[in-house]
């Protein structure tokens, strides 16, 4: 149990390091230290046989662990609102991931139209909020309906269709949302919704920069919280589901359609049910997204963050839950920290999605048998 | 009152008629054979049951009830169970896994239950695959075993035991088996014999089709075989008597080698 905790502690110190580190010294230090740890973990049989059997052994105390120290993160993090803003993004992308990879990893229904599912929510919290003079909150609590009401509008051809087709079904859509959302007046044409109110709870707003004790952190911290509790229940809803009756209809009927059938599986009710679970998180990502940052526009929700929310998935392990948010912890952080690359984002991504298709075509944290706990 | 009825069933894909006019009727308990050459129409009358094809005339009786029109997933739920002549097995999927879904249309716990009345499906799953170590082990006492590997670790005979159990899983009234000797080495073979004689003993009140080439196979299971030739139903009996008609012979053979 102590080697768990240990384990996660020093990936805990060298994330922090990395990210945190300035000067050109401090941050070869911190490479440095990153490779050397990879390394050993690779080539020292004894010590990954050791990490892996403990890990097993204490799957409780590892998800403990885990948990107090994405808890501690922002304190780490609290001369750096900066770097708290895009810890709270990946947390997001844990959210969407999830909800994306029920519908693409579990179900294989190829949605390509994550971003304008999320777009969907942002979207219906600015025109709740801004235009209908929802308070917050409960323009977060609807948005990801609107999300699912759209998506169960789309289903008829995305049933009709599977594999390539179904994808271009999707990536159609998300360029039909994003002409639409540039071209309508109400969605504030290319300028989008600006000026929509933060989160408040109970007069608590969440742009006022929280204390604890003597720390002040960030303002960002609060939506950190927010999003890493939506993303731990998210996170915990999904695995239920993925290791239930849903999670082994969904997986037969994605092999072989026939066969699923032929057992009674009834695949446009079970698809429905997938298609729509996955919006809703998708959508309530985009919702948190919009009122963290203020305003929604056309760009937030183009057809590249479909692409981004993918290699999430195809990166941490399709139709794998924990590798979910291992996928989303390494995809959104990472190009921040090579800021040089940021214009070619999308060609980074690509290339990383072509080495690991051709070296690790399970991903990083493959899904393993259901076990149904 | 037999369990299926088939009347005058005929199925066409285009100008091609696959199934013509033919009916077949099966009780309750039996085993029937269906044979003929490649093409004759043998899957297409398993996929027609199933609901895979739709008929262009004719109706089925299953239970006394008209099938037509319904969905395949509707008609799996009413008794109908079947495998494939090439295996439709989810590899990348346990053992267990795979036949579980057999059981899927008979399942208790919904998706409230699997959120938050937690121990109500594990209990329920558990159950589950109990019952599916019980159906792996009449025809494998190591195969329960191997239930949380993936199936595309198996090798080819137990492939197709996992098939068989999934079909029996849903507790059909009856099972149609397409051509389960496909691919197989004759020692293989007599190996899947015994595996058919075991489930007619353990379900007694089991219907099952089976489509087979291997005459063997169709000799040791059936009680009653059909014989179909370019979708025609051209003879009905005992192996023995099948296998001695003429028709039969000439759709195997061609005319000349039958009279010769």
């Amino acid at each position: 149990m102590l080697l768990v905790w240990l384990a996660e502690a020093v990936v805990f110190a060298l994330i922090v390091a990395g990210i945190l580190a300035e000067r050109p010294l401090a941050l070869a230090a911190a490479g440095v230290a990153i490779v050397v740890a990879g390394a050993l973990l690779r080539f020292v049989a004894p010590l990954r046989s050791a990490l892996v059997c403990a890990f097993a052994l204490h799957p409780t105390a590892a998800l403990l662990g885990g948990a107090a120290l994405a808890l501690v993160l922002p304190l780490a993090l609290r001369s750096s609102p900066y770097w708290t803003f895009v810890a709270t993004l990946a947390l997001l992308y844990v959210t969407i991931g999830q909800g994306l990879n029920l519908q693409i990893g579990t179900a294989g229904v190829i949605n390509l139209a994550g971003a304008a599912f999320a777009g969907l929510g942002g979207y219906s919290v600015g025109l709740l909020t801004v235009g209908a003079g929802w308070p917050s909150w409960l323009a977060v609590a609807a948005a990801p309906w609107v999300a699912v009401a759209v998506g169960a509008l789309l289903f008829v051809p995305i049933l009709k269709t599977r594999g390539h087709y179904l994808a271009l079904v999707t990536i159609a859509f998300v360029f039909i949302f994003n002409i639409l959302m540039n071209n309508l007046e109400f969605t504030g044409g290319p300028q989008g919704i600006k000026n929509i109110p933060t989160l408040r709870l109970g007069g608590y707003a969440f742009t006022a920069r929280p204390t604890l004790g003597v720390v002040e952190l960030p303002a960002h911290a609060n939506f950190y919280y927010a999003a890493l509790a939506t993303a731990f229940l998210a996170t915990g809803i999904l695995r239920r589901l993925h290791d239930s009756w849903l999670g082994l209809a969904l997986n037969t009927l994605r092999d072989d359609e026939i066969a699923a059938r032929c057992c009674g599986v009834s695949i446009a009710r079970e698809k429905l049910i997938a298609f729509s679970i996955g919006n809703f998180f998708i959508g309530l990502g985009g919702a948190l997204y919009a009122v963290m940052v203020g305003f929604v526009s056309p760009p937030d929700f183009d057809f590249g963050y479909s692409l981004i929310m993918l290699s999430v998935i195809i990166i941490g392990g399709v139709d794998s839950i924990g590798g979910v948010v291992l996928g989303a912890c390494l995809l959104v952080p990472l190009p921040e920290r090579f800021r040089f690359l940021h214009e070619y984002r999308l060609l980074l991504y690509g290339l990383v999605i072509v080495v690991m298709l051709l070296f690790r075509p399970r991903g990083l944290w493959p899904a393993g048998i259901r076990r149904y706990r | 009152m037999s369990l299926l009825e088939v009347k005058g069933l005929t199925v066409r894909f285009g100008g091609l008629v696959a199934l013509d006019g033919v009916d077949v009727a099966l009780g309750e308990g039996e085993t029937l054979g269906v044979i003929g050459p490649n093409g004759s129409g043998k899957t297409t009358l398993f996929n027609t049951l199933t609901g895979l094809y739709a008929a262009a005339a004719g109706e089925v009786l299953f239970l006394g009830q008209r099938l037509s029109g319904l969905e395949t997933h509707a008609i799996a739920r009413r008794g109908i169970a079947r495998t494939f002549q090439s295996s439709r097995l989810c590899l990348e999927l346990s053992v267990f896994d795979n036949i579980l879904i057999g059981m899927h249309a008979h399942r208790r716990t919904g998706l409230l239950d699997s959120l938050l009345r937690r121990d109500r499906l594990r209990s329920e799953m558990s159950q589950a695959i109990e019952r599916a170590a019980h159906l792996l082990s009449l025809f494998n006492p190591a195969l329960p075993r191997r239930g949380l590997e993936r199936v595309g670790q198996l090798p080819q005979i137990d492939r197709r035991r996992v098939e068989i159990c999934r079909a029996l899983a849903s507790q059909p009234r009856l099972v149609l088996l397409d051509e389960p000797s496909a691919g197989m080495s004759p020692e293989e073979t007599a190996q899947l014999m015994k595996d058919l004689q075991i489930v007619r003993e353990e379900m007694p009140g089991l219907s099952v089709m089976v489509i087979e080439h291997d005459m063997f196979v169709i000799e040791g299971v059936s009680q009653r075989v059909v014989a179909l030739s370019y979708g025609r139903k051209i003879a009905e009996g005992s192996f023995a008597a099948v296998s001695a008609r003429d028709e039969v012979r000439e759709a195997y053979l061609g005319g000349e080698a039958a009279r010769a």
